[in-house]
């Protein structure tokens, strides 16, 4: 009697929204687009390259994606970025999983089951936001403290001291420079600094080339001209370009032009100070220092691809000295740093290591959902077992009587 | 009715306006430590340029590459080669300016050049062209050449005669003070004597 007196009872709106919310249809709708994102993203990335598919893809500011063929021409339907899907997955499954199931005993380990895969989409979320990664390249004998990202290109000015010595650069962010179009104008300035600088004609991936050998090339500076070239599908192969006007008092001090295949900085004079200026990938200074005694590997037979590869380092930090032997898939930690062999290669007789190294904050949160997820499926599964065997081994009434 | 509901709490999640703007200003904020990055030179040599010379991207030719003078006329620029030892190469600049070859090393003035002893080179003229440059009058050649291990090391400056003559100092006096910086190499280990 009260039951159909609920069922007649006319629902709130707020009720009704969160029965969308929480209901099997967005779970189901999410499923289906993140299929198809993920098909038309693996097919893409065919053409675009992995790093370009991921962007496009899965990033945060990827809000609707529109998959297109090598030739640009649209494959498939407008979807909205996985990002996001993965972000209204993880409000359905909170309300549905978690607020509106049923509570009890019976259903503890599902209800675990459901944070614990909340945990690890949101360990995704945390992954996207705050991990960091980068190279670190050390030869046979010598040491580094320092990573570079694989595609964060960024600018770095600094004043020369007395000695020669760089001082501590500015940086100017692969945030700023990353969004840049060959039109754009980006004025930049620094407290550091006692002048402007004007970077334009951004170019993601370029290649320098002396005028004199690049007749009718773009703008030429010092007989260097930058000229827009087919962006790789390799990121990192991509080398930014860019021209640098130095500004002081309004008045133009210096043109610059800046490659970030060039590792060594050009220079220009302000008041009587040096200073230096290099577009970089990303430099990412480590807690720690990791001296390479000794690097081996080997590569399949006829191709310069390594099979194995092994590095004897010491990591040297705060003056403590510890000795690893670095092998494929068995990472070096330390405080929040991973560390893992990734390359191998011995250039004119120079063997040297490039050391992976992650920070992710949620490092090894999937790893602790699953577990959590496995032993708490494992408890239910257990759990109605008991409850069923309990059931048929009692007598039924019909049979008792 | 649940399919609406959904569309409209949806889609705007998935609507993004861009906003691009063409010109730009902002405050560099960040700054970085130092590392090994910062104590990185070609080929291990660290250089000491004087502040009348302004240095310019590199090529593979040219690792250490400055420009000075009026209207940076005045090209200075290093770079290692294992083509040709010092005499071969010293004749070929000289032949650049229509000067007779030398007979032997012993024709050119010595300077000492990161602890080992350099062949300078000089020669004023008119250049008659190569390596991709126009031929040129009044110009000028100072530079030095420096034999390792079948390794050469070479450092010129080019420009009109009368510039080049300004800067002439200064490219001995930066030559003098080239110096081995290599922070990031490990010490070599200790060899016990065997027992």
């Amino acid at each position: 009697m009260s039951a159909s007196k609920s069922a007649k009872r006319p629902k709130s709106l707020g009720r009704k929204i969160f029965d969308v919310l929480a209901g099997y249809h967005i779970a189901v709708i999410c499923f289906v687009l993140l299929f198809l994102l993920t098909f038309y993203g693996t097919i893409e990335q065919s053409w675009i390259g992995l790093y370009q598919a991921i962007e496009k893809y899965f990033d945060i500011d990827s809000f609707l994606v529109i998959p297109r063929n090598s030739s640009d021409k649209v494959i498939g339907p407008p979807l909205p970025g996985a990002y996001w899907v993965i972000v209204v997955l993880s409000i359905n499954m909170f309300l549905g999983g978690i607020i509106r199931i049923r509570k009890g005993w019976k259903k503890a380990g599902v209800l675990v089951t459901h944070f614990a895969i909340l945990f690890m989409l949101i360990s995704g979320a945390v992954e996207s936001l705050g991990k960091k990664e980068g190279m670190m390249l050390v030869f046979q004998g010598e040491k580094s403290d320092y990573a570079q990202s694989y595609h964060d290109e960024t600018i770095e000015v600094f004043a020369y001291d007395e000695n020669g010595d760089r001082t501590a650069p500015v940086v100017v962010s692969s945030e700023e420079l990353g969004s840049l179009k060959e039109s754009d104008t980006l004025t930049v300035s620094a407290e550091e600094l006692p002048f402007e600088m004007k970077v334009t004609g951004y170019l993601g991936a370029s290649e320098m080339r002396m005028s004199a050998n690049a007749p009718g090339a773009g703008k030429v500076v010092d007989g260097f001209a930058l000229n827009a070239v087919e962006r790789d599908k390799t990121e990192e192969m991509n080398m930014a370009g860019c021209y640098v006007s130095i500004i002081k008092d309004g008045a133009e001090v210096q043109e610059l032009l800046l490659w970030s295949a060039n590792q060594q900085p050009v220079s220009f004079n302000v008041s009587g100070t040096r200073y230096g200026i290099l577009l970089t990938k990303k430099v990412w200074p480590m807690p720690f220092e990791v001296e390479l005694h000794k690097t081996v590997g080997e590569y399949y037979p006829g191709t310069r691809k390594p099979s194995w590869f092994q590095s004897d380092i010491t990591k040297v930090a705060d003056g403590d000295r510890t000795d690893y032997e670095i092998v494929m898939n068995d990472p070096m930690r330390h405080g929040g740093f991973t560390l893992f062999q990734a390359r191998w290669d011995e250039p004119e007789g120079r063997p040297y290591s490039g050391f992976a190294i992650v920070k992710n904050p949620s490092d090894r949160w999937p790893e602790y959902a699953i577990y959590v997820a496995a032993i708490s499926m494992g408890l239910h599964f257990i759990f109605m077992l008991g409850l069923y065997v309990l059931r048929s081994s009692r007598p039924s009434k019909k049979t008792a009587s | 009715m649940r399919i609406p509901a959904f569309l409209a709490l949806t889609i705007p999640l998935f609507l993004g306006v861009s906003c691009h703007e063409s010109e730009r200003s902002i405050s560099a904020t960040e700054t970085r430590e130092l590392t090994l990055f910062d104590q990185k030179y070609p080929g291990n040599i660290k250089d000491h340029p004087p502040m009348e010379w302004r240095r310019i991207p590199g090529t593979q030719m040219r690792v250490f590459n400055y420009v000075a003078g009026p209207d940076d006329s005045v090209q200075i620029f290093m770079g290692d080669s294992s083509k040709g030892g010092v005499l071969p190469n010293a004749n070929r600049w000289l032949g650049q300016f229509g000067k007779e070859e030398a007979a032997g090393v012993e024709d050119f003035e010595r300077i000492e050049v990161l602890e080992r002893e350099t062949f300078l080179v000089e020669v004023q003229g008119d250049f008659g062209g190569g390596m991709g440059q126009e031929a040129k009058k009044d110009q000028a050649l100072l530079g030095f050449l420096r034999e390792t291990g079948g390794q050469l090391l070479t450092l010129k400056m080019t420009g009109p005669a009368e510039a080049v003559a300004v800067e002439r100092q200064r490219f001995l006096d930066y030559a003098k003070s080239l110096e081995i910086v290599a922070p990031q190499l490990l010490p070599e280990p200790d060899t016990k004597p065997e027992s």
